[in-house]
């Protein structure tokens, strides 16, 4: 079994994951943090250390907003065989693995499967459908 | 391989939220499904491929699957859609 948190500025979190409920019509079994504004992520990585510890050895996987920005900076320190970090998390890659992405799977292919959804849910639509034509 | 002609009853179509019970019930299949809609072919185990088909109230699409339980899929699959999805409007 894949644990998940999601790991990000103020309430982005949050709302991805209580939009992703109300899509999907069912609880997701995710940890949420917000980033601190007036901290110095700390908190964040003692919350993230908590989480991981609690998981008792379960794979986990770190969903972040953006690579590069705090709340990522801070996870990529748990990254190892059992811990893996997926930057830019959006709705269609949260939705990808609540909803089918065989979360009992192998660890390496659903973050994979995961990644992948996430990508191809941007597209400049103009462009999208011109393709299709 | 076998294929069934579908019309989508409820009113918004194949949103997020219909999209999401579809492939989730796909999944539960192991044979393979597509739905077919102007020209797309799209795995209905991807909630994803299911949106980018924008496929509304009134159109019908082509349910078509192929493996071990493939009618029992079509069958189920066909039923979801005969159900509006379960959505109340």
């Amino acid at each position: 079994m894949i644990k998940s948190v999601i790991i990000t500025h103020g309430s982005l979190g949050r709302e991805l994951v209580q939009v992703a409920e109300k899509i999907l019509e069912q609880k997701l079994d995710v940890e949420i943090i917000a980033f601190d504004w007036q901290g110095d992520g700390s908190g964040m990585i003692r919350q993230l250390e908590a989480f991981i510890a609690r998981q008792g050895g379960h794979k986990v996987v770190i969903f972040t907003d953006m690579f590069g920005g705090s709340p990522s900076n801070v996870s990529t320190r748990f990254i190892g065989p059992n811990v893996e970090v997926i930057s830019g998390i959006n709705l269609p890659g949260l939705l990808k693995f609540f909803c089918c992405g065989e979360p009992d799977g192998a660890f390496r292919q659903v973050v994979k499967k995961v990644e992948q959804e996430a990508k191809n849910g941007i597209n400049i639509i103009s462009e999208y459908l011109g393709e299709k034509k | 391989m076998i294929e069934k002609k579908q019309q989508i009853f409820n009113k918004l179509g194949l949103h997020a939220r219909a999209a999401a019970k579809l492939s989730h019930l796909a999944n539960m299949f192991s044979a393979d499904i597509y739905l077919i809609f102007n020209e797309d072919k799209v795995n209905a185990k991807s909630l994803l491929g299911i949106l980018t088909l924008a496929a509304s109230v009134g159109n019908e699409i082509t349910l078509q699957a192929a493996g071990a339980d493939e009618k029992e899929a079509i069958q189920a699959i066909g039923d979801l859609f005969d159900r509006k999805f379960d959505e109340e409007i």
